[in-house]
């Protein structure tokens, strides 16, 4: 189970932006111990548990200033670019019974030859759900 | 991760617009609330670099590896479908060519697999994960460290027994290899097909099994075209050496 792991980089990656105030937009670092919600995108070629990741993510948090926050994440279709014929843009999908997970395919939707990752490997933090104090501007 | 085929049909780890996933930290706007009390402000960030480290780190195996002159393979697959017992093979017959081999033994713990490359005179790094459940690119760094790059011309790097987790994490080898075995059952790419998806090679080893355990190799393979039209699958019986030369053939030797 490497969802620990993961847990603890994303934890890691954002508190070390929180200590660097200029590496985050003043509105997350003013309201810092308010964040609610990591919102991670995730692409689909990766193979991770929601729910581990979450439970890491909870117990990494404990007693620390992001305690209390949740991680909410994203599944992203996977993008691929074909060195033969130039398309980029959604992979083709196998969409069969019995098959109970939607697999990418990395095969050209257009021409069928062998295509690039685009995105679809990344697990990226995009944004911060913060409550800001009330009062504040 | 499958290594990416570049424009000139090399195997490339450089991912040319990786810059796309890793925008300019900015405000775009702050949308509404989630909670229901309205405070609540959705901030735009942008950070990729959770996985990032491990595509830099296994970058960088590559690139020694390359610089040294070492094809290396990433050998992953299930428990007991005989990962251990392909690479010995394709190493007898590599070293019968004057093709020098190195081996790292990936496992949770234990040395077995290890011991048995020693044995078979071949030089070789243990690895052992300590509860982790794949090879990563660190711990590869390490191992090419210990090892005689100089001495070795091919380099099998056994990941842990499993289909889930190495799928995940690029070593920085020329070729991701899968081994199953029949006896594991016909239903092996339908139950992982993350892992065969993205592997340049399958490996359906104990083919010599087939009939006794009433498995049919030909529904694996139908499935793993299904999931990967471009990777190739050799079937091997690799204790008899039945498939090796196959196998040496399509990883190019």
């Amino acid at each position: 189970m490497h969802e620990y792991s993961l847990a603890f980089s994303i934890f890691e990656s954002l508190r070390a932006r929180l200590a660097q105030p200029e590496m985050l937009p003043s509105r997350v670092t003013r309201h810092a111990s308010r964040i609610k919600k990591i919102h991670l995108r995730q692409g689909e070629l990766l193979v991770l548990s929601h729910e581990a990741l979450k439970e890491a993510w909870r117990i990494i948090t404990e007693g620390t200033e992001l305690e209390g926050s949740e991680l909410e994440i994203e599944r992203v279709p996977v993008r691929v670019r074909c060195p033969g014929c130039g398309y980029e843009g959604d992979a083709k999908y196998l969409a069969e019974e019995g098959w109970h997970m939607r697999v990418p395919i990395l095969s050209c939707p257009r021409c069928g030859a062998r295509v690039e990752i685009v995105e679809g490997k990344d697990l990226a933090v995009v944004a911060l759900t913060v409550e800001e104090e009330v009062g504040a501007s | 991760m499958a290594p990416l085929i570049c424009g000139r049909g090399h195997v490339c780890w450089i991912r040319k617009n990786y810059d796309l996933h890793h925008p300019p930290l900015r405000v775009a706007g702050t949308g509404k609330g989630i909670y229901p009390h309205g405070e609540m402000h959705e901030i735009r960030v942008g950070f990729g670099d959770i996985l990032k480290k491990q595509l830099e780190l296994a970058g960088e195996n590559y690139e020694l590896l390359s610089s040294r002159g070492v094809r290396a393979f990433n050998v992953m697959g299930a428990i007991g479908s005989g990962k251990t017992t392909v690479i010995l093979k394709l190493a007898e017959e590599l070293r019968r060519r004057g093709i020098r081999v190195g081996a790292v033994a990936g496992d949770v713990a234990g040395d077995d697999d290890f011991r048995r490359f020693r044995e078979a005179g071949i030089p070789a790094v243990n690895i052992n994960t300590g509860d982790d459940c794949h090879l990563d690119a660190h711990r590869v760094h390490h191992a090419l460290e210990d090892l005689p790059l100089e001495d070795i011309d091919v380099l099998f790097i056994e990941n842990v027994g499993n289909l889930v987790c190495p799928a995940d994490f690029p070593l920085g080898t020329e070729m991701d290899i899968v081994v199953i075995s029949v006896t594991e059952g016909d239903d092996m790419v339908r139950k992982h097909p993350k892992i065969f998806a993205q592997t340049d090679m399958v490996v359906i080893n104990k083919v010599d099994l087939a009939e006794v355990v009433g498995v049919d190799p030909q529904r694996i393979l139908a499935d793993y075209r299904k999931v990967n039209p471009h990777g190739r699958a050799i079937l091997t019986a690799a204790k008899s050496g039945h498939g090796i030369e196959e196998l040496l053939s399509a990883l190019g030797f």
